[in-house]
């Protein structure tokens, strides 16, 4: 793999990935949220409900998986690792997502929070 | 039977073991048959085939030597088997600690009356994958049908942080055992228990406290009566034993007497003179004698504190593990030489077991069989999901609601048993699924009814009726131990899982090959070894598996450069499978050929000793000549744990394999050592690319960076100035990974970057889902280009990546490494 195409795969794979958008937290959530929304998510897919089943990136919609879960939670509990993760996840652009997140009518907008944020399906609390 | 759910977990150590229940609020030691808490690990098999464990077993250590086994735990997953001649049985370690589990289920069956079927087993906090596989193949041996395993300080400091009464700040765990010491520091915050670090001496226990002992008593016998014993001699081998013997007895005493005689069982015999021994020994004398011995632990502690940069006065409890470590005195000395608060009102001896009896509640691992546990209600089944243990105070119950007999439940609420919470009342959506936060008492079992409605209103029967959710101290998911990965043919290591994993995990890579193999040749095999340790160079870390692709195997000849696909999975208890996708034949290699500890051959040791003395003898020279003192003093740890190593070896020879396994682990520890040193030695190529590296991320961050990231680069620039002057290579190279992390997040912003990405995705875009849009977007794109509209371009760039095949998810390739 090229030097150039490692640092397209590296950009892909830092969006789509990122812990926050996996668990489907604001970067400045609390640990405890992580921990909370982690557990609610590995729950959710353990009973097979269809909500776990998939988040939202700036790149659209991925399947999740308990592995997935398990891994964004662990990587949030490092600090440092959160760290880069945060800043890539506010890094995100104000884009169109492709498709209208299902539950836009249930977020709340935040007063400080980006746009950016809403259209990606953040939310701060979990009203289901 | 009680209604109580029983939660179970044994300490399996390598002296005593212990085993301890958790009822979801208190936990309750086991008395074995003699009403004791601890069982020695000691087991006797006669003539008969009869089998004896724990005390009774120990009575003949000494009368029946070749019958009677201990300290097997050290041999777990060796493969080396232990002989019972009188019986004419040979048995693997794991078949021995399964006797000794079974026996303690039998304790707790005795008290409970149920046999656990599931439970918790405690391991050493850096076993290794062959050796807890080992302890969960022994636990199955002892009935078991279910087992999760806990590294030890873990345990420790889940019993102690479930009765503190607050929970936050850095705990150390000072373990001494018979034979090894091991400091563990941890961190609870927001009732999360995590492991910082860790660190150990594999010669330090409290069987040398003893031999200090037994060697002033040597010289106390000389003066006094002048007679010459010497350790050393093959004749005097009974009377040191029973030296030994007396001074483990007088040490014990001492933890509670002031002064205690040391009193040999019977007169020794020294050259055919009858030597009768009685020594009184004061407190003062023990503490005396293991002074030098306790300042060594300490000095651990120390560095283990100093490499994680916590000052011990930052310590928030020293919490004591072990058997020496129920000595007061030690307790003080070590709590004032640390400058820190001990944790009173442990038992040092059970707090592993009771550790992980709360564990098993966390884990949700109730020891009483399934028939005794399902609920009498009669209703409809409903499919729960929740933390049996929960640190958080408001957690969320999930549940769907089961295809079968009984009305529907349209509406769930949950009402606490203490009537004064409940839960809104809850529609069930279509899927049946419903996701219900509640509201904790804190460090309390707290009993919830499940009430569900019809249509109508009307309450109708659910089961379960209830659920229990106890509040306390948690740890989400075992972490892995030591790092697993892949070694590679240039001796690097393609890391799967990183020390700290929560498990169950899994994770996949695409590797390459190196040679061809052939259809059917003889002989050639590709194999792909899978290693654990904290080392960058394959060779130092050590191997705990291989899989192979065999070419009598393959179904058509692999050329070089084939892609291969690498699954690696653990389980909860750390045990590992992989599987290899050769996706060119479509073939899936699942075999790991094997899983056993290295034996410790005398002779590869006594090579390997050499070959490091010469090693040694070079960096030395070197070290002088280029004054380097930091290095000096790594050096002298190297060459005294070096003289360590021998005198293990001699053991070796002698038949130890205890003595051989030991000495093999600590010369990949001293290597490791010598590598650093070599680390140092390279230190101008590092000095250059942290020039390199922190230009650059400079230059990115003045420019793009906002001012939080501009702030935390000048952070990271301070550490890297302080490792920098500390020459800490690894320190180093840890925080220029930060560094290069937060330039490249300032890149990003960089306008020409995207188009810099943007030109990387249109070299792909032949494998494009929708070929004909991602042109279209190369047109965009190319005249977002041209108007400088880098809003535009990102754009395009990210809706290109969406069409680019999703190989992204399994592809995760390092971007930093240079493998194949």
């Amino acid at each position: 793999m090229s030097e150039r195409q490692q640092h397209g795969e590296l950009a892909r794979r830092r969006f789509a990935d990122n812990p926050f958008y996996v668990l489907g937290l604001r970067p400045d959530s609390t640990r405890a949220e992580v921990e909370r929304e982690g557990k609610k998510l590995l729950a959710m897919l353990e009973v097979k409900l269809s909500a776990g089943e998939s988040h939202t990136s700036p790149l659209g919609t991925h399947t999740r998986s308990a592995e997935q879960i398990r891994e964004a939670m662990a990587e949030l509990r490092d600090p440092e690792r959160r760290l880069v993760h945060e800043l890539w996840a506010r890094l995100a652009p104000p884009t169109e997502p492709s498709e209208p997140a299902s539950d836009m009518s249930d977020t709340q907008p935040d007063g400080d929070s980006h746009p950016g944020f809403v259209l990606l399906g953040f939310r701060r609390k979990t009203a289901r | 039977m009680s209604d109580k759910p029983l939660y179970v977990g044994f300490d399996l150590g390598t002296t005593n073991s212990a085993a301890a229940v958790f009822d979801g609020e208190q936990t309750t030691v086991i008395r074995n048959s003699q009403g004791e808490t601890l069982t020695p690990s000691v087991i006797r098999i006669d003539g008969a085939g009869r089998v004896t464990v724990g005390s009774k077993a120990r009575r003949f250590l000494e009368r029946d030597p070749d019958n009677t086994h201990h300290e097997f735990k050290r041999l777990m997953g060796t493969g080396k088997a232990i002989e019972f001649p009188a019986a004419k049985l040979s048995k693997q370690p794991a078949e021995l600690a399964a006797l000794i589990l079974a026996s303690m289920r039998k304790d707790v069956e005795d008290q409970f009356g149920v046999a656990p079927e599931r439970a918790v087993v405690s391991v050493p906090a850096l076993f290794e994958l062959p050796q807890s596989s080992a302890t969960s193949e022994a636990a199955q041996l002892a009935g078991f049908e279910r087992v999760e395993l806990l590294q030890e300080p873990i345990a420790s400091a889940l019993a102690a942080g479930w009765s503190a009464d607050e929970d936050s700040g850095a705990w150390l765990v000072y373990d001494l055992g018979g034979g090894t010491f091991d400091a563990s520091l941890l961190e609870t915050a927001d009732g999360f228990l995590r492991v910082i670090g860790h660190d150990g001496d594999n010669f330090l226990g409290g069987r040398d406290f003893d031999w200090a002992v037994v060697d002033w008593a040597i010289t106390q016998l000389a003066a006094r009566q002048q007679v010459t014993i010497s350790r050393g001699n093959p004749s005097h081998s009974g009377a040191v034993r029973a030296l030994k013997q007396a001074a483990e007895e007088a040490k014990i005493e001492l933890s509670r007497a002031s002064s205690a005689l040391l009193v040999a069982n019977a007169p020794l015999i020294i050259d055919g003179r009858s030597i009768d021994v009685e020594l009184e020994l004061d407190r003062a004398m023990l503490e005396t004698l293991t002074s030098g011995l306790l300042e060594r632990s300490v000095e651990v502690c120390r560095r283990l504190l100093q490499q994680n940069r916590i000052a011990p006065g930052e310590l928030s409890k020293i919490v004591f593990v072990g058997g020496p470590t129920t000595m007061p005195s030690l307790r003080d000395r070590v709590g004032a030489l640390l400058g820190a608060p001990i944790a009173e009102g442990h038992d040092p001896m059970t707090l592993v077991a009771q550790g992980a009896a709360i564990y098993a509640a966390t884990a949700g691992l109730d020891g009483r069989p399934t028939s005794a546990r399902a609920g009498k209600v009669r209703g409809r089944r409903l499919w729960v999901q929740y933390p049996a243990v929960s640190s958080d105070l408001a957690p969320h119950v999930v549940g769907r609601v089961v295809e079968g007999e009984g009305p529907r439940p349209v509406e769930l609420e949950l009402q606490r048993g203490d009537g004064l919470w409940h839960s809104p009342s809850t529609a069930i959506d279509r899927e049946g699924g419903f996701v219900i936060g509640v509201e904790l008492i804190a460090r309390k079992s707290n009993v919830f009814k499940l009430v569900a409605r019809d249509n109508e209103g009307q309450t109708i029967p659910v089961d379960p009726a209830t659920i229990t959710i106890v509040q306390g101290v948690t740890i989400s998911d075992p972490p892995l131990s030591r790092t697993i990965g892949v070694a590679l043919a240039n001796d690097a290591v393609r890391v799967y899982f990183e020390r700290g994993t929560p498990l169950p995990a899994k994770r996949t890579f695409t590797h390459h090959t190196v040679e061809g193999v052939a259809k059917g040749a003889e002989g050639s095999v590709i194999k792909i070894p899978i290693v654990q340790g904290e080392y960058d160079r394959a060779h130092l870390c050590r191997l705990v598996g291989t899989l192979e692709i065999p070419s009598v195997e393959v179904r058509a000849s692999l050329p070089a450069g084939t892609e291969i696909e690498l699954t690696l999975e653990l389980d909860r208890g750390g045990r590992l499978s992989a599987k290899a996708l050769v996706g060119t034949i479509d073939q899936v290699f699942e075999e790991v050929a094997h899983l056993l500890v290295p034996a410790a051959d005398p002779d590869v040791l006594e090579a390997t000793i050499t070959a490091m003395r010469r090693r040694l003898f070079q960096l030395r020279g070197d070290a002088f000549r280029q004054g380097l003192p930091q290095i000096l003093t790594i050096l002298d740890r190297v060459d005294q744990g070096l003289h360590e190593v021998e005198r293990d070896l001699e053991a070796a020879r002698g038949g130890n394999d205890d003595a051989g396994q030991r000495a093999r682990r600590s010369l990949l520890e001293l290597d490791a050592d010598l590598e650093q040193v070599e680390q140092i030695k390279r230190w101008p190529e590092l000095e250059e690319r942290r020039i390199r590296t922190m230009t650059w991320a400079s230059a990115a961050l003045s420019q793009h960076g906002t001012p939080r990231e501009q702030k935390l680069f000048e952070e990271v620039s301070t550490a890297i100035d302080r490792a920098a002057s500390d020459k800490d290579p690894r320190e180093l190279q840890r925080q220029l990974r930060l560094a290069r992390q937060l330039g490249e997040t300032a890149w990003y912003r960089d306008p020409s970057t995207w188009e810099f990405l943007f030109e990387d995705a249109v070299s792909q875009i032949s494998q494009a889902s929708d070929l004909p849009l991602a042109q279209s977007l190369t047109r965009e794109g190319r005249q977002a280009m041209d108007r400088h509209d880098s809003t535009a371009l990102r754009r395009v760039v990210e809706r290109l990546w969406r069409l680019l095949p999703a190989d992204v998810q399994t592809r995760r390739q390092s971007f930093d490494s240079g493998v194949r």
